[in-house]
């Protein structure tokens, strides 16, 4: 198979927060290039475009993912699911209820990766620990809160069990 | 004042704005769009010093989608120089883009215009470009002698400024002293680095020859002036607004990239927009200035401070904006809570190949906050005294409040002793310390850290009368508008753009309680909109700065609106002023709570049925004001000034153990006692300290800009410029003290820095209470485990 040209427009269908998506994208794009300018999905930011800060954290088919490193055209029929998709409609999670709770951010930049990484290390490990839970986060840079209010926000979050 | 009976400012009251933030609802720069808009990429230099022989676009600009293509000639053609807010003698016309010579890697020389970025950054490939390089210098210290690659050759000299202030008898100290402790530290580049890089979108209306800018720059204030001057446009027809900012810390400005994108709009009649990515924010946005000094520290045998001379070089790069900053800022800070007589200060601003230095989380602080403390701990280890109580005999205390320094800074109020010692109780002092001899005859290897700091908050810009010689911008300032609709919701805006300090919520609990109504009622405006938030040249978030100008603003605003309200509500209920309250949102007769009229019911008298309102009353209820800080004066004569206003402190208490196979430095408890006066909302104030904490811990471990001698950044990315990640980092655990500041008007000081500006000490000496015994004293910055392990013997 010859390798696209990278302006060259392939067909993608995949879905996004449980909804069918078919576009027509360039190769080049990027999976948050794809959410953010064509589907209006901002909630996911990037923050360096290599793969080392997290902030444009989604799930691909349940498991954490970087959308700055993959193209969407690599993702046919995939299930991807954003910070939109993990708000329910007209209110918050309780994940995004205890963020807010303890004040787990400043800016607000890193905060949706942040939260889709923890919704992937809370649908693993119910109630983790603190080690767990730093471990979990540790391919999220947050530049503001030195981590010390996400950290209480997971384990508020987490089922009962979770030890401090 | 807030009254007595104040219900909101004091509680930790959840953000509002956080609501937005945790479903994905904020509005960052990269967020907006513009119709037909544009997207630009800028080519920058591969080279830390070249003449640009020859710059052909002709290939670039020939490519479908591009609309544009601007090089520096352009540039230099069609705007003005960029006025620097410090005009020293570096004072040579620097324009948006590099015109015949690049002077550091990622200096932009050529912008383009296309339909997309993908297509403007491939056009970027096709722009040739002839170099001939020429020889760079990387080093400050080889910068400012004889012979020397020059910046500008045209100024002689790559130093933009060098002076020695002294403040009391300094020689006589160091003569008559028991001794005198000598050491040279030095400080890395680093950057507080926010996870939004920086942006804009530029748009021009030919009809009104008038630019608008959406920007997430966080000092709009001086951005207009200078954007106006370098455009040849008034200030009238410039409209800049910030939408949310992704954390600034001191970095989110470069008006260059803003003239960029203005004229690129301007040659194509479209908007445009650029957004940074992560290698050029790291390239060519803003470091902190790297530095050498050396101290002088005389003492009595008791260990009393008697005199601290310093010489201090700080390596601007190309920084023509604001040299001489971190000077200024250090000078203003160099007592660092101790009461020391006799103070010299000698220091110079070197310009090298290298990315323009710039503002950076405590601006200068943190390294003369590292040099003082790291003195401190050695001269204790000299004198055989715990490093602690070396620190105890020494500060300023809290009955000698307010106390002015030598060089003229003035401590408003504090109890420092008393800081330490809670810090000492919180973190077990006297337990780490008898563990640690444990642990010692085990093998392993813990050490404890301490280090203290002051922390001011606002800038007096009059301090650049040192370096100028004549006095441009002063004084410390902010402005505020609030406004009570006709539906009696109120709404106010602020000339500081929130860059995640929570504004949204502080700012309405202070309203809240000047008018008496609750946080909800009152909305505070997003960001910054020049055309509609009431500003000043200073305005903007920087400096720590809300709680000493910022705060003034809002209670200044809130209170005409407050005592216009009341005017109303007497005149309607025939009875006097003095005889009424707002609370529960209404005007109620003190003792008769029946009696009342609701703020919706004066706001109708106000905007619609303004017969209705004491004679001479204008109508409407909207109160613009700005608030002075009190403190800031022009320099004296003897050369005297308060650079930073209203002193808040903080003690920082840090256990290390060093694994001694690996040189790894793991931080196993970290304690922070701050005062920063009274907080307004502990949630926001207690984040604010765990933040800044890691940015010191960062820069103490694991942060630094490496350049090789050629002048090339060696650690552009984030896989190789490494920030704390939450495995790195414990719990930061904070206590405070509560001692109002008697200049501002809630009792409020400045929190952003307290963290930031003694965590590097504070870990740095951790480090070497560890290696002690072997001799290692630790003098530069990041102490990495290759280091440790070669302290260790490793080879």
């Amino acid at each position: 198979m010859t390798p696209a040209a990278p302006a060259e427009r392939l067909r993608v269908r995949l879905t996004v927060n449980g909804e069918t998506v078919e576009r027509e994208v360039e190769a080049r794009r990027s999976l948050a290039d794809l959410l953010r300018d064509d589907l209006g999905l901002t909630g996911t930011h990037v923050g360096c475009e290599h793969g080392v800060c997290g902030a444009c954290t989604v799930l691909v088919d349940g498991r954490s993912a970087r959308s700055c490193l993959l193209l969407a055209v690599q993702l046919p029929g995939a299930r991807v699911t954003t910070i939109e998709g993990l708000t329910p409609p007209g209110g918050l999670s309780p994940l995004q209820e205890a963020f807010r709770a303890c004040h787990a951010m400043q800016c607000g930049f890193c905060t949706p990766g942040m939260i889709v990484a923890s919704t992937e290390l809370l649908a693993a490990t119910p109630a983790p620990d603190e080690a767990a839970i730093r471990e979990a986060l540790a391919g999220n840079l947050c530049m503001c809160t030195g981590y010390v209010n996400i950290v209480r926000a997971v384990i508020r979050a987490a089922a009962p069990g979770g030890r401090p | 004042m807030s009254e007595p009976g104040g219900r909101w400012v004091g509680a930790a009251l959840p953000l509002k704005e956080d609501a937005r933030f945790v479903a994905g609802r904020g509005r960052f720069l990269d967020d907006l769009g513009r119709p037909r808009l544009l997207h630009a990429a800028m080519l920058r230099s591969p080279h830390a010093h070249a003449r640009i022989v020859r710059l052909d676009a002709s290939a670039a600009a020939a490519m479908p989608g591009v609309l544009a293509v601007l090089t520096g000639a352009d540039a230099a053609a069609r705007s003005g120089p960029i006025r620097p807010l410090i005009p020293t003698t570096a004072a040579v016309p620097d324009y948006c883009l590099a015109v015949d010579r690049v002077r550091y890697v990622g200096e932009p020389i050529a912008a383009v215009a296309a339909v997309d970025r993908a297509t403007a950054e491939d056009a970027l490939e096709r722009l040739r470009v002839e170099y001939e390089p020429l020889p760079a210098v990387v080093d400050p210290e080889a910068a400012m002698r004889a012979g020397a690659p020059l910046l500008y050759p045209e100024l002689g000299t790559n130093v933009v400024w060098h002076d020695a202030l002294t403040y009391g008898d300094v020689d006589g100290a160091l003569a008559r002293a028991d001794g005198v402790l000598r050491e040279r530290f030095a400080i890395q580049r680093y950057a507080s680095t926010p996870l939004e890089t920086f942006g804009a979108i530029a748009e021009y209306d030919p009809g009104t020859d008038a630019f608008e800018f959406w920007t997430n720059d966080q000092r709009p204030g001086l951005t207009i002036s200078i954007l106006a001057a370098s455009l040849g446009v008034p200030q009238s027809r410039v409209r800049l607004h910030c939408p949310d900012i992704g954390g600034a810390f001191g970095n989110k400005r470069r008006p260059a990239y803003l003239l960029v994108c203005a004229l690129l709009a301007r040659a194509t009649g479209r908007p445009v927009k650029w957004v940074e990515d992560r290698i050029e924010n790291l390239t060519a946005l803003m470091h902190a200035c790297n530095g050498v000094m050396d101290v002088e520290l005389a003492y009595r045998a008791d260990g009393t401070l008697l005199a601290l001379s310093v010489r201090d070089v700080a390596d601007e790069g190309k920084n023509l904006l604001t040299p001489t900053q971190h000077n200024l800022i250090k000078l203003g800070n160099i007592a660092n809570g101790y009461r020391i007589p006799a103070v010299r200060y000698e220091a110079w601003s070197v310009l090298t190949n290298k990315c323009p230095s710039g503002a950076n989380r405590g601006i200068g602080k943190p390294f003369m906050c590292f040099a003082v403390e790291r003195a401190m701990t050695l001269l204790a280890r000299r004198l055989g005294l715990d490093p602690a109580e070396l620190r105890l005999r020494n500060y300023v205390t809290a009955d000698q409040m307010p106390y002015t320094t030598p060089t003229g800074a003035e401590y408003d109020s504090g109890d420092y002793p008393a800081t330490l010692r809670r810090a000492l109780e919180r973190f077990d002092y006297a337990g780490w310390r008898a563990e640690q001899a444990r642990a010692r005859a085990a093998g392993r290897l813990l050490g404890i850290g301490i280090a203290t700091s002051v922390e001011p908050a606002g800038t007096n810009l009059a301090s650049y009368e040192l370096v100028t010689g004549r006095r441009a911008a002063s004084g410390s300032a902010e402005a505020a508008m609030v406004r009570v609709e006709p539906d009696g919701q109120v709404r106010v805006s602020l000339g500081d753009p929130s860059s995640g300090q929570g504004y949204e919520t502080v700012v309405a609990q202070i309203v809240a309680d000047e008018l008496g109504v609750t946080p909800e009622a009152v909305s505070v405006a997003r960001g910054f909109d020049s055309a509609t938030t009431p500003w000043l040249y200073l305005s903007g978030n920087y400096s720590n700065k809300f709680s000493v100008t910022d705060v003034g603003a809002v209670v200044g605003a809130a209170a005409r609106v407050r005592a216009k309200l009341l005017r109303i509500a007497a005149h309607r209920l025939e009875i006097d002023v003095g005889d009424l309250e707002l609370r529960d949102g209404a005007a109620v007769v003190r003792g008769a709570p029946d009696r009342r009229l609701a703020i919706a019911e004066l706001a109708r008298t106000a905007y619609a049925d303004v017969l209705g309102l004491p004679p001479g009353e204008d109508p409407g209820l909207e109160a613009h004001h700005i608030h002075q800080n009190p403190l800031a004066r022009p320099v004296d004569a003897d050369r005297r000034v308060r650079s930073q206003l209203v002193f808040a402190n903080a003690a920082h208490c840090c256990l290390v153990e060093i694994d001694p196979r690996t040189g790894r430095i793991a931080l196993r408890t970290y304690v922070v006692v701050h005062d920063c006066g009274r907080e307004l909302n502990p949630l926001i104030v207690e984040g604010m300290v765990h933040g800044s904490t890691v940015h010191g811990i960062g820069a103490a471990l694991l942060e630094e800009f490496r350049y090789d001698e050629t002048g090339q950044l060696l650690t552009s990315t984030f896989m190789d410029y490494l920030k704390p990640t939450a495995a790195d980092v414990p719990t930061i655990e904070v206590d405070r003290l509560e001692h109002p500041s008697p200049v501002t008007p809630l009792g409020a000081k400045g929190v952003g820095e307290g963290g930031s500006i003694p965590g590097p000490a504070a870990v740095a000496n951790a480090v070497e209470d560890a290696l002690a015994h072997l001799g290692v004293v630790v003098r530069s910055l990041p102490i990495t485990p290759e280091q440790v392990w070669r302290w260790l013997g490793g080879s």
